[in-house]
């Protein structure tokens, strides 16, 4: 039940909630940004395991800072951004002022993630998921992040089948436009 | 093919959902249809970031660390604040700070005083509470995210008034990255400074502050 008020919720009315102390409001702002904040992180240190850190560390400022969040000021996402790239150039200096010595495990090391394409980064995607109709939403975080199949979506929500597909290609579309034009396409519930 | 029908099977194909049959049927309507086609690439781009998105997690466990930490500590809006004054205490409080800014800690305490950053602090905050003990004012002070310090500074917490003057609680270091809780303490008189201030402090042997300001408090504001 609450799971899916939540989900209905914008970025904005949830850190809201997180600075009276929900954590599920926490955890709905988790899933929805947690995969940019770690790609950030991989960005700038190249390391999966300080990438991890960065995501912790990000999501702990949030619960702590959340009730500094002006949202006269900047959007949810720009907020959680910046404390992301902070986060992760003070774990950079951090490292280089102490680099391993001999004998440390030697950390996880992965190639940088794949260019932006055309000026859409994750944090983007993230942004404009989280603005787009919960029935859109669902379906593409069913799929996508979840990896369920069609016949699973339907069976998991209870909604016919037809009606998956014809919605996973609504939503599909609706991202994109929101993806091309995030001033034009404002939030509505379905 | 109809128009519904396209809708119905233009993500799912995307997603490598769509039967044999259904897929050659897509793909029949799609050598005719340029405007299909289209839709087909926009429809593409998106799912490719998508991909690209989950493609990226952190590991799965990750959430469950995360959660479980943040519920390890009270957010800052529910820590219980200031406890109830000593009696004896309590009368030379009221009769140095008034009435008034008394009631305003005690009467309905039930947060600690919030410290707000500075921007020598970024994300950093923080939060006092405490409690009157045989004359002394007894503080628990509370600091998440302040810069970390180098081997010859430290912080220091301080009780202030407008005109700059200040009595100091104490001195101490921050765990970097994470949060720090240390137990201070101060003469009563303190309560008549209605500021509270972290600073940053360099390790130079000289008593006074010099350094700048990273959180900040003020008992009027409550």
């Amino acid at each position: 039940m609450f799971g899916a008020v939540v989900r209905g919720v914008e970025d904005e009315e949830l850190i809201r909630w997180v600075a009276e102390g929900d954590d599920r409001a926490l955890s709905e702002l988790y899933d929805r940004y947690s995969r940019p904040v770690y790609a950030t992180g991989i960005r700038v240190l190249g390391d999966a395991s300080l990438a991890e850190e960065v995501v912790q560390d990000t999501f702990m400022s949030v619960w702590r800072a959340a009730g500094s969040f002006d949202p006269g000021r900047a959007r949810f996402s720009t907020w959680l951004y910046r404390i992301t790239r902070n986060r992760a150039v003070d774990l950079d200096r951090r490292r280089q002022v102490r680099p391993l010595s001999a004998g440390d495990e030697p950390l996880r090391n992965v190639s940088g993630g794949p260019e932006p394409e055309g000026g859409v980064d994750g944090w983007d995607v993230a942004r404009a998921l989280s603005r787009i109709p919960d029935v859109h939403r669902e379906v593409l975080t069913l799929s996508y992040f979840e990896g369920l199949s069609q016949r699973e979506i339907s069976r998991r929500t209870g909604v016919p089948l037809g009606t998956i597909k014809s919605r996973t290609t609504a939503a599909l579309k609706r991202l994109h436009r929101s993806l091309v034009n995030p001033a034009a396409e404002e939030y509505r519930r379905d | 093919m109809t128009e519904d029908r396209f809708e119905e099977l233009l993500g799912p194909f995307l997603l490598g959902d769509l039967s044999v049959e259904e897929e050659r049927e897509l793909e029949r309507h799609l050598e005719g249809c340029s405007g299909c086609r289209g839709e087909l690439a926009r429809a593409r781009q998106t799912h490719g970031l998508l991909r690209e998105l989950a493609a990226g997690g952190p590991p799965p466990e990750l959430k469950d660390r995360v959660l479980a930490r943040a519920r390890g500590e009270i957010p800052a809006r529910s820590r219980v604040g200031w406890r109830r004054w000593v009696p004896a205490a309590a009368l030379l409080v009221i009769a140095v700070l008034g009435a008034g800014l008394l009631w305003a800690i005690i009467g309905d305490a039930s947060e600690g005083i919030p410290l707000t950053a500075t921007v020598a602090a970024s994300h950093g905050g923080g939060e006092v509470s405490g409690e009157v003990d045989r004359g002394n004012l007894q503080i628990e002070l509370v600091v998440w995210d302040l810069p970390e310090l180098r081997k010859d500074e430290y912080y220091e917490l301080w009780y202030a008034k407008e005109d700059g003057g200040r009595i100091s609680c104490g001195t101490f270091r921050a765990q970097p990255g994470g949060q720090t809780t240390v137990n201070l303490t101060a003469p009563v008189g303190a309560t008549s400074y209605p500021k509270i201030e972290v600073t940053r402090e360099p390790d130079d042997g000289d008593p006074g502050s010099s350094g700048e300001k990273v959180l900040v408090g003020d008992l009027r504001s409550l």
